[in-house]
């Protein structure tokens, strides 16, 4: 697969704080890739520097496979929106396209396209104030896409979005990736991005800690996780000597095993004590690799 | 090229939208009229007459204090200031009481002085009341006396003055033994008149229109730029808020959107102009009757190139504010805050607009020469000077060059300010950071 864009080394100081410092990743043409990290990690830093906004003070941001115009080849949600109050709805599309260097016909049939898809048809000529966030959120999210990006950055687009947007921006992701689309997703929603994402580029603290595809990532940490379903005490769990962490829920647990430890020792530690209904192997999660690689220090923190 | 036109598309179309733009160009040059041709017309009918009563004790002035004719409609121009001083104007409603050979004036006077005070609808009421002495022609020591309501009715008083001393100095002149039409005669007083010796040898006439002329028009010179320099800051201000600015300039050049906007904003103010060049144009065919009105002949300030003029410095003018707005909107994150940065900047700009009245009094002294070329200053200076007077084409280029210099620099500090100031979300940076700004970006 051909890469869209290559990063390499970029540093960016504001003042003291290195918000980002020596990251490097690559984006494959049609990949969801999740660029992962806790708030303040860096990541809408990097995004700034990759849509042009800021200039890295060091490294480089490269731009492979077309000669078109950086700039429009991105097609970018920020994280906060970004639409001006006054303007309406089919207009504003219009502009957006417009400073993308798209104009004519065909950007105002995809946007008529996008708009009934969005069932936001009825609504072409309202002022965007007058629409609820949600609303607006689909429309900042078609003028993304109207000029034919190369690459959609999206940096956390479903921050403040209820479950059903949630849903609708998840599914749509999925649909983008299926044309072949390049999708570049900033969250620190973990969950989130192990559902869509094929690569992950975790960042911490400026730096990338771990990136690849998220299957090797995972197989990379080894089957050391236990998924159980149970119905009983499972406080008890948190205790054994195979256990290196427990995340209990109610009646359903994930431990993380100590290197080298039999997952069959803890089945057996079960007997007399609970009633197993579910008992799974896995490959740790991103929220377990996540941990993992940010350490100690930060689970502290979280305590 | 194409996105820096959908900026200024937009900005231009989001403009002339707004409830502010239709305001500004339509109402606001009638609001200007309005306060030139108003005063005279409300002298004119009758808003601003007076009705006063004169005790005489001489009893020998009534044929000063009594119109001759009265015109039905009233000349306005004599209404204002009138070219005789010795003459009654039309706005005065002389109530003349004879009091010769009473003893007690002042008990003549009693019950024309409580109707000073009398009720404003009972028709009764009186603004001023004037008392001669029965020795006013004689008495070296006499005086006359005039009662008021306010203190401040200068111009009745006046006016009343120099009618009775007229009066007075004719009937001494008739009492030596002149004839009627001697006393015209020597009396007679010499009007002066003001006109304008231009370079080119054309003569214009009555300085005092003038003066209105000019402060109206440095108001529509001045004031849209204010407006319209806030509105930009604001939007500026809105688009850093509300992060439309990440959307903007992950898709074009911080130089091209800035450029976008103020050629929008520009664009607005021509349109403007436009729209008030053609209004002006209109009343002076259909309407210039109504300035005449009001005493003035509108045609002979307002020269053809008088409009080429305000067209060449109000765009002058409204760019280089404009800038200056937008940098504070640059720098900012709150109106509140952008506000606070251009409050004091704000003062130093209308400068021009405080000592007005000297430039227009002065137009060609050093004073206003030297304020004509300064930045900032020099647009509504210069234009001003070009109206009233007519200075020397090299001050008109000059000062147009200085203008296109000022805005050059002042769009070159906003393009930096601008690039590093749009995405830092921090506190108001103070100035000292701002200049750091300039260096860095």
């Amino acid at each position: 697969m051909s890469v869209v864009l290559s990063v390499r080394d970029v540093v960016k100081t504001f003042g003291a704080v290195r918000a980002v410092d020596g990251i490097s990743f690559t984006v494959r043409r049609g990949t969801i890739t999740g660029l992962l990290g806790r708030n303040g990690a860096g990541k809408t830093t990097t995004i700034r520097m990759i849509t042009g906004v800021f200039f890295p003070d060091s490294g480089s941001i490269e731009w492979l496979g077309s000669e078109r115009d950086a700039r429009d080849r991105i097609g970018y949600l920020p994280e906060e929106r970004g639409l001006y109050r006054q303007m309406k709805v089919r207009e504003h599309l219009l502009f957006l396209a417009e400073i993308k260097g798209c104009r004519g016909p065909a950007v105002a049939r995809s946007t008529e396209r996008w708009l009934k898809r969005f069932e936001l048809w009825d609504k072409r000529d309202a002022k965007i104030e007058e629409l609820s966030k949600g609303n607006q959120q689909k429309v900042q999210l078609i003028g993304t896409l109207l000029h034919d990006p190369d690459l959609i950055i999206l940096d956390e687009p479903q921050s403040g979005l209820d479950p059903v947007n949630m849903l609708l921006v998840r599914n749509l992701l999925r649909e983008l990736k299926e044309e072949g689309r390049t999708i570049l997703l900033s969250t620190h929603m973990m969950a989130e991005a192990e559902r869509m994402a094929d690569e992950i580029i975790l960042v911490h603290k400026g730096k990338v800690v771990l990136s690849g595809a998220l299957d090797a990532v995972r197989d990379s940490f080894g089957k050391n996780t236990l998924h159980i379903d149970f119905d009983g005490d499972g406080s008890f769990l948190e205790q054994l000597p195979e256990v290196k962490r427990a995340m209990i829920v109610n009646n359903a647990a994930e431990l993380t095993l100590i290197e080298g430890a039999d997952p069959q020792r803890v089945l057996e530690a079960t007997v007399g004590h609970l009633r197993i209904r579910k008992f799974e192997i896995a490959s740790p999660s991103l929220e377990e690799i996540f941990i993992e690689q940010v350490g100690a220090e930060t689970m502290e923190s979280i305590r | 090229m194409n996105k820096m036109f959908a900026v200024i598309k937009r900005e231009y179309l989001q403009a002339v939208r707004k409830k502010m733009f239709m305001f500004m160009t339509l109402f606001f040059p009638v609001l200007m009229a309005a306060l030139v041709i108003v005063p005279g017309l409300m002298v004119a009918r009758g808003l601003g007459g007076k009705k006063v009563a004169v005790i005489d004790g001489t009893g020998g002035l009534r044929s000063s204090f009594s119109h001759h004719l009265a015109p039905v409609i009233p000349d306005p121009k004599k209404a204002m200031s009138g070219r005789n001083r010795g003459e009654l104007p039309q706005s005065l409603d002389v109530d003349y009481v004879e009091a010769h050979g009473q003893r007690d004036l002042k008990a003549v006077a009693g019950p024309y002085l409580d109707r000073l005070n009398a009720d404003k609808d009972s028709g009764r009421r009186l603004d001023a009341v004037l008392v001669i002495p029965a020795n006013a022609f004689e008495g070296s020591d006499a005086k006359m006396t005039f009662y008021g309501r306010s203190s401040t009715d200068i111009f009745s008083q006046e006016r009343l003055g120099s009618i009775s001393n007229r009066a007075i100095q004719r009937q001494r002149l008739a009492a030596r033994g002149l004839d009627a039409a001697a006393v015209d005669t020597l009396t007679r007083e010499v009007p002066i008149e003001s006109v304008q010796l231009s370079r080119s040898g054309e003569q214009k006439k009555g300085g005092d229109a003038n003066f209105i002329i000019g402060f109206v028009f440095a108001a529509l010179l001045i004031i849209p730029s204010f407006i319209y320099g806030l509105e930009t800051m604001r939007g500026i201000v809105q688009e850093k808020s509300e992060r439309i600015v990440e959307v903007l300039v992950s898709s074009m050049s911080p130089r091209q959107l800035l450029t976008g906007k103020i050629m929008g904003v520009a664009a607005v103010g021509l349109t403007q102009v436009t729209v008030w060049l053609i209004i002006i144009a209109a009343a002076g065919t259909f309407g210039a009757a109504s300035a005449m009105v009001a005493g003035f002949n509108v045609s002979q300030f307002i020269r053809p190139m008088v409009f080429v003029y305000f067209a060449l410095f109000f765009i002058l003018g409204y760019l280089t504010f404009v800038c200056i707005y937008a940098i504070a909107g640059a720098a900012c994150n709150t109106d509140k805050e952008a506000q606070q940065l251009v409050a004091p900047i704000q003062m130093v700009m209308m400068v021009p607009w405080f000592v007005m009245f000297a430039i227009i009094t002065n137009p060609d002294s050093s004073f206003s020469v030297a304020l004509s070329l300064m930045p900032v200053y020099g647009p509504i200076t210069m234009f001003v000077r070009t109206l009233v007077s007519e200075p020397p084409l090299w001050h008109v280029l000059l000062s147009i060059a200085v203008s296109l210099v000022t805005i050059y620099v002042f769009f070159y500090a906003t393009a930096k300010i601008f690039r590093v100031g749009i995405l830092s979300y921090g506190k108001r940076p103070t100035i000292p950071e701002l200049w750091r700004w300039l260096k860095v970006a």
